[in-house]
């Protein structure tokens, strides 16, 4: 993991990089789905038990992609913020300096108003991260809790190829591993990412 | 940061900041002027974002903030207005004179309040309580569009980069030996000035003023006959060389 300490509005950005590569690999899930359904229809009544397993994978293609994508956006929105607040931050900082150089300026004063709205904008925007980080936190947590689901699909998915006859055994055995091996993918994205929204959340503190 | 008085009448005052020793050392130092009448102000070339602070300071130590209507940025380079974004949030409602071929340039340093300028190519001039200053065009030099700052009732030239030359925080305010200066900013305008048609059409055009003060925006301060001094060098010199 790169260091936050200093750029932590960068990680922002990584998180969206991460979930735009999560948000492809369930896109492939959902060919997945597709191929799945194709083979199953194949196998016929061999396959029964598997075709209504195609439609769960498809429904977590799409819960992936659309709370990938909402993250990405989430994220995004992050890290805009925190491009803002950098800048925010640096217009008090530079104000301070200027408090502290000029303080025996007659005209001191006349920066008070200006002041005023830049600490009244830099908190809107501390309001706003913390918001932000918080529901990135939780539609994580969300889609982390979905793909749970995965693993349990991946193992009925080879209980029910073992039941549809050698020829379409290994093609539906194919389709097990896809899954898992997709989620597992995604699941290794999102962990990264909780990471650094952690590390973000402790940056708040 | 120091602040020198370049003039003063009964309409308006002159003042040149710059010699900032707080500055970190990789940075180039610039000067900033400013041309403060009755109840607005013209800020010109305000400089970097690492110069804000400093340069706020020493221009609240003269008037208020709401007294700083106007600025000015000869060009787009980082040393004349990179501190936009700062300035933006300090003033609000202030004016930025730029040359207009920048302007979408220029915003790009920070810039939700404060209201851009353009200023046509052939020039334009800024009337400030009675007080009027004249852009004057000095394109190509160095940058592709670029104005001076000519107040005729002063008879002071702000020519940005032209007769700058790169010395340290230390150097004098203004030049004292002409002959000596020619070393610290030959090298400047032959690698910076790109045109010498450019250049020899400003100097026509220049010598036609009455110049009591040239200021550029780094460097020293060319006062009386060593503007003449200048201009004759600068018309003889080919620029828009690299190396020697």
């Amino acid at each position: 993991m790169s260091d936050l300490s200093n750029n932590y509005f960068v990680s922002a950005a990584e998180i969206a990089a991460k979930l735009d590569r999560a948000t492809n690999i369930a896109q492939q899930l959902s060919l997945t789905a597709s191929n799945a359904r194709a083979v199953a229809l194949r196998a016929g009544e061999r396959a029964a038990g598997f075709r209504p397993l195609t439609d769960f994978i498809d429904r977590l293609a799409e819960i992936t992609i659309s709370s990938s994508e909402k993250i990405n956006r989430l994220a995004a929105r992050l890290s805009q913020t925190s491009a803002d607040k950098i800048r925010s931050d640096q217009v008090i900082k530079h104000f301070s300096a200027v408090f502290e150089k000029a303080i025996d300026s007659p005209f001191i004063g006349s920066l008070d108003a200006v002041y005023k709205r830049s600490k009244e904008k830099q908190q809107k925007l501390d309001h706003s991260y913390k918001r932000q980080i918080d529901q990135l936190s939780d539609e994580l947590a969300m889609l982390s809790n979905e793909l749970r689901n995965a693993v349990i699909l991946a193992t009925l998915s080879r209980v029910e190829a073992s039941q549809a006859g050698t020829q379409y055994q290994d093609a539906l055995i194919n389709v097990a591993d896809n899954v898992e091996g997709a989620a597992s993918r995604i699941k290794d994205h999102i962990n990264y990412s909780k990471q650094m929204v952690s590390t973000l959340k402790e940056h708040l503190q | 940061m120091k602040t020198h008085k370049l003039y003063e009448s009964n309409s308006h005052t002159w003042l040149m900041f710059g010699r900032d020793d707080e500055k970190p050392n990789e940075i180039i130092d610039t000067n900033q002027y400013i041309v403060i009448t009755k109840n607005n102000s013209l800020l010109m070339d305000p400089g970097g974002i690492e110069l804000f602070s400093s340069m706020l300071s020493a221009v609240i130590k003269q008037l208020p903030a709401d007294k700083i209507t106007h600025l000015f940025a000869s060009h787009q380079d980082p040393d004349i207005i990179s501190s936009l974004g700062l300035w933006d949030q300090a003033l609000p409602s202030a004016i930025l004179h730029s040359p207009w071929i920048w302007e979408g340039f220029i915003r790009h340093f920070g810039m939700e309040n404060i209201t851009y300028a353009p200023i046509p190519d052939e020039g334009d001039s800024l009337k400030l309580d009675g007080v009027t200053l004249e852009y004057i065009p000095a394109h190509y030099l160095h940058s592709s569009g670029n104005f001076n700052v000519y107040d005729a009732e002063a008879r002071i030239l702000m020519s940005g980069d032209i007769g700058a030359a790169l010395e340290s925080v230390e150097a004098p305010l203004f030049v004292e030996n002409f002959a000596e200066h020619i070393d610290k900013m030959k090298m400047f305008h032959q690698r910076w000035m790109p045109s010498n048609k450019a250049k020899n059409d400003w100097v026509d055009r220049v010598r036609k003023l009455d110049i009591d003060m040239m200021c550029p925006q780094h460097g020293r301060i060319f006062k009386g006959d060593d503007v003449k001094r200048f201009l004759d060098w600068f018309e003889a010199l080919e620029v828009g060389l690299v190396g020697k």
